[in-house]
């Protein structure tokens, strides 16, 4: 189809006319100035807009219409001469008015002789008549769309031809009404069934306009201006023009009625009343008589009264009722909407400078005041005032009984999370026991850890300690289902972790006795148990959904408090190891990390992040945790590196599985890789005790009293991994050791302090705590 | 994101006589949005209309969500972020529309409407301009929670028209507002708590055109057990039969109990984003 017509149509041939230029354009399409070839003569082609040109219907009545208007032949409306469709484009050739509008008309010389107006609506009637009888509806009889020729010749124009369709069957959707809200017949602007007397009312309007030079209805917008043609009392003309006549002030208002059979019926009937009335007036102007004496007869005043009194109450009565629905709806609209909605007109009320009738305007406004009044129909009660429902009729029995069932609640939930937390405390810590028979002194704290499950035997109850505890890490996941028990999750793990390291590393120290914990509260020997509980409690904050801005302040002061206790609690009395490159960075990526964490538990984005901040927050601690132990660890490898380089060890090459693997494999480079793993000395061929003693004896020789009772076993050891398995192995088993040594020596106090057990009841309030406020701020109880 | 789990279903229907389907739905559960539009002009104009305003409406909620679009600050300070954000996305499509609608003959006369309800914690938030329609079902009642802005509406409000007789009027079809008409067009923002078991159903005028508000309810009542899809595509088959002069679009959207939450779920929302 047609892509732009607007631009690529002057100069083109539509239906022997040559398109000379753009007169106008419209919604529905545009008016160009063209040349007729054949007749010579210029005529007016319109071309349907080509956004309405696919639409079958509207084409469909584009065309129709336009062949009934092509047979009329009448001095007062515009003729056609051609109507089709050329080179993709719907089309209408008229003749060409110069001229202008009664629009411009009016506007130009400010007021118009009454004599003229109705010279050229008696002109405009007649041609509104031949439509009429053709069945034609004009639907937008307005000043601007009757066109005087130079002879002074009023001319119909624009018979709703694009616009009818919009209206048809109401298929399309559109925002255009059609006719113009300033003119527009009550029954039209109400969808209802349109009849030739809808033209007779757009006359009577634009007959009032023209005289007046003011429309009958003013509003703020179209809608407000439409309500008014239908509901406001019909304003007379003559209080804006006292020269005018009383009877045309009266016709107008006939022509004007609300009720199309009030109005004049044709426009043949009504430009005989104009005629007659208008000989009458000569008469008696000749008579000498004044307007005043003229007889109007019965219709025309009498009509309208009866009109708006037979009208009115039936009207407020609708109003009434409506105005009830509409409060409902607007109460709803206006309390959850966050925004005005459309300017709330009260156009009801009539205005009381121009009032027709002044003894109905009272009566109605009061009738719409009290039906404000009215309350609205509660269909909207079970959502938007829940509330207000409860409070004003059992309102305090909801609010008990809702605090029954939180207090029902809680007494069932937290005494059940209090007992099942010392189960599962004291079931691990039992565990601890029966495993704290296969510790080893100078194993890292995770071997020890683990180490008890794979022992080449077990102890009597610790396979059932064992079930019983895997158990209870299910159950512990399986009550994150329960509401009350969602948010302790994470704690019930770390309390059955330190309870079972309770046990196993000080089996002597009975479950929970806490003797001597008051001495210790404020010693650097509990930084350990305050660190654990920060660091549970943060990671509980880091955990939670919808986090609250004082949640997250907590979040961050914990992750602060943690991490500066992460380094108080390792810190060793060797400071730490600040020459190594690799430590600086460990430390610095800590910081960052922690600074990260808190910044992720501070933003207020909108997802709340969960994850995030809970890895940061552990890679901090990680990170100080290492810095703060890291003097201890360059120690321990200064000192092994010195003995390293002085002692010899004789290389034995007999190490069997290497060379058969090399002959099988054949490759060179396999040998390096297997050297570093097998280092093959004469220390591997030995037993452990064996090569024990060979280096203790070595280590003596060259330095002589190094070492005292404690130490010597620890080094000796570290000096068997590098000499059995490289400087990789031995450099492991050092950080393995430096890296637990804080807990270790945590668990040698704990012994005589009760450390653990302390912190297990920290960690047993702030659980019990935690417990009690999620089932307290729940949300449904 | 909502506190509550919430499932989407769309259907859209060209309806028996139109050519050209100018509806256009979106549904996103990441986003936790729904967004019913419905086209209007002449050659595709009414479908590109509607699409741009459901795709620049997801689009542009998706970028705040993400952060990559920044909302204005002096834009309406006073509201909330979730209302900036839809009001935000909103304006971004009209103007869009607009901008498209200005650009070329073809397209000058184009316009949607649009009905979107976003989730955010315990409410839904709505934005509505045009006669599209959003429901709330709850307690076995159809609640009408937008207004339509058209003219028969307005004349309704005013009491210059029943109900009744609006529904049967031929000026049903003419909007009071409608995207893409105007540079900058007034939006109604509605804002209402959702409960679980709650139903909220986004639809065209096409489809409450054949059927009633009654009949909707009768339907959601007795589907309740009906997977969503399902029943969101027999409402739009009913309303097909009992009328299909229009293309038919619903989106229908179930605020589901949190108590059913499985244990895999709870665990997986735990270690992962909310």
């Amino acid at each position: 189809m047609t892509e732009n017509p607007a631009s690529s149509l002057v100069g083109k041939e539509i239906s022997g006319c040559e398109i000379l230029n753009k007169v106008a354009e419209g919604g529905m399409g545009a008016v160009y100035k063209a040349r007729h070839k054949a007749l010579n003569r210029i005529v007016c082609v319109k071309i349907l807009s080509p956004a309405l040109a696919n639409d079958k219907k509207a084409v469909e009545l584009f065309l129709t219409e336009a062949r009934a208007i092509a047979e009329l032949d009448h001095p007062n409306i515009v003729n056609v001469y051609n109507v089709g469709k050329e080179k993709g484009y719907y089309f209408i050739v008229m003749s060409f008015i110069e001229g202008q509008t009664l629009s411009v008309m009016l506007k130009k010389n400010k007021i118009l002789p009454i004599g003229l107006v109705l010279d050229l609506f008696e002109g405009v009637l007649l041609g509104l008549q031949a439509a009429h009888e053709k069945g034609i509806i004009h639907r937008d009889i307005k000043p601007s769309n009757i066109l005087i020729n130079p002879q002074g010749q009023p001319k119909l124009v624009d018979f709703g031809i694009a616009k009818k369709m919009d209206k048809e069957k109401g298929s399309t959707k559109t925002t255009e009404l059609a006719g113009t809200a300033y003119f527009i017949a009550p029954e039209q602007a109400l969808g209802k069934d349109l009849d030739t007397r809808a033209d007779l009312y757009s006359l009577g309007a634009s007959l009032y306009y023209v005289l007046t030079g003011q429309f009958p209805y003013n509003g703020k917008n179209t809608i407000d201006i439409i309500q008014k043609h239908i509901n406001d009392p019909i304003p007379n003309p003559a209080n804006l023009r006292p020269d005018m006549p009383g009877w045309l002030s009266l016709a107008v208002q006939k022509l004007m009625s609300k009720n199309p059979n009030d109005r004049f019926q044709t426009a043949k009937e009504t430009y005989l009343y104009f005629k007659k009335m208008r000989a009458e007036e000569q008469l008696h102007l000749k008579m000498g008589n004044s307007g005043r004496a003229i007889d109007l007869g019965e219709e025309g005043p009498l009509r309208i009264v009866k009109e708006t009194k037979t009208h009115t109450p039936s009207d407020a009565d609708v109003i009434k009722r409506q105005r009830a629905e509409e409060a409902a709806t607007r109460k709803k609209t206006t309390s959850s909407s966050r925004l005005p909605l459309m300017p709330q007109l009260d156009s009801s009320v009539p205005d009381n400078k121009e009032p027709a009738r002044p003894q109905q305007s009272p009566k109605e406004s009061i009738q719409m005041l009290s039906a404000q009044n009215v309350k609205p129909v509660e269909v909207f009660s079970p959502m938007k005032r829940p509330g207000a429902a409860r409070l004003s009729q059992n309102g305090k029995m909801r609010a008990v009984s809702l605090e029954i069932r939180m207090l029902i609640k809680l007494v069932i939930f937290v005494p059940l999370f209090v007992i099942f937390t010392w189960a599962i405390a004291y079931l691990f810590h039992r565990l601890g026991v029966i495993c704290s028979v296969h510790i080893e002194e100078h194993a890292g704290l995770l071997s020890n850890l683990i180490m008890p499950f794979f022992a080449s035997q077990y102890e009597p109850n610790q396979m059932l300690f064992t079930g019983l505890a895997i158990g209870a890490i299910a159950l512990i996941f399986a009550s994150a289902t329960l509401k009350a028990f969602s948010r302790s999750t994470l704690l019930l793990l770390i309390v059955a972790l330190v309870s079972y390291m309770a046990g196993l590393f000080t089996p002597q120290v009975p479950f929970m006795q806490m003797n001597t914990l008051a001495q210790y509260l404020f010693t650097p020997e509990y930084y350990l148990c305050y660190f654990v509980f920060a660091l549970a409690w943060a990671m509980g904050l880091c955990g939670t959904l919808n986090r609250t801005m004082p949640q997250g302040v907590l979040g961050a002061a914990l992750v602060t408090l943690a991490l500066v206790l992460a380094y108080l609690s390792s810190h060793l009395t060797i400071p730490p190891d600040s020459h190594t490159l690799l430590i600086k960075i460990i430390f610095y990526a800590g910081l960052f990390c922690g600074v990260l964490s808190i910044y992720y538990l501070l933003s207020r984005a909108e997802k709340d992040t969960l994850l995030p901040p809970l890895i940061m927050l552990l890679a901090a601690t990680a990170g100080l945790w290492v810095y703060s132990v890291s003097g201890l660890a360059h120690n321990i490898t200064s000192t092994l590196n010195t003995i390293t380089a002085n002692i010899v060890v004789t290389d034995s090459r007999n190490a069997k599985s290497s060379e058969k693997m090399e002959e099988l494999v054949g490759l060179d480079s396999r040998r390096q890789l297997f050297a570093t793993f097998d280092k093959t000395n004469e220390l591997t061929d030995l037993s452990d005790e064996q090569a024990m003693s060979v280096l203790e004896g070595k280590v003596d020789k060259e330095f002589p009293g190094l070492f005292d009772e404690n130490t010597k076993p620890l080094f000796m050891y570290f000096l068997l991994q590098y000499y059995r398995g490289g400087e990789s192995k031995m450099n492991f088993s050092v950080w393995d050791y430096t890296l637990s040594f804080p807990i270790k020596n945590f668990n040698r106090n704990a012994e005589g302090n009760d450390a653990y057990f302390f912190l297990l009841v920290l960690l047993f309030v702030y659980g019990t705590i935690s417990c009690a406020g999620t089932v307290f701020f729940s949300e449904d109880l | 994101m909502s506190s509550f789990d919430i499932e989407f279903a769309a259907v859209t229907d060209i309806g028996k006589i139109r050519e050209k389907n100018e509806d256009n739905v979106l549904i996103s559960s990441d986003l936790g949005l729904g967004v019913v539009a419905d086209g209007m002009g002449g050659h595709s104009a009414g479908e590109i209309a509607s699409n741009i305003a459901v795709s620049v409406l997801a689009e542009t909620v998706r970028k705040v969500n993400t952060q990559k679009l920044k909302i204005p600050d002096n834009f309406l300070p006073k509201l909330s972020p979730v209302d900036r954000k839809l009001l935000m996305a909103a304006n971004l499509a009209n103007a869009a529309i607009y901008a498209t609608a200005q650009s070329s003959e073809v397209y000058r006369m184009m316009g949607t409407t649009l009905t979107g309800v976003l989730f955010d914690k315990d409410n839904a938030t709505a934005v509505h301009v045009g006669d599209s329609r959003l429901y709330l079902f709850r307690d076995n009642k159809m609640i009408q929670i937008t207004t339509d802005h058209s003219l028969a509406t307005e004349h309704v409000r005013r009491g210059l028209l029943t109900r009744a007789e609006a529904d049967r009027s031929k000026i049903q079809n003419v909007l009071t507002r409608a995207m893409g008409i105007k540079k900058n067009i007034e939006f109604d923002l509605l804002k209402f708590p959702v409960k679980p078991n709650d139903i909220l159903l986004l639809c065209s005028d096409g489809l409450y055109k054949g059927l009633s508000e009654a009949e909707m309810a009768q339907q959601l009542k007795e589907g309740q057990q009906m997977p969503l899809v399902k029943l969101c595509k027999q409402l739009v088959r009913i309303s097909n039969e009992n009328d299909g002069q229009d293309n038919i679009s619903a989106v229908l959207i179930k605020v589901l109990p949190t108590k059913k939450v499985t244990f895999k779920q709870r665990i997986k929302r735990f270690f992962s984003k909310a």
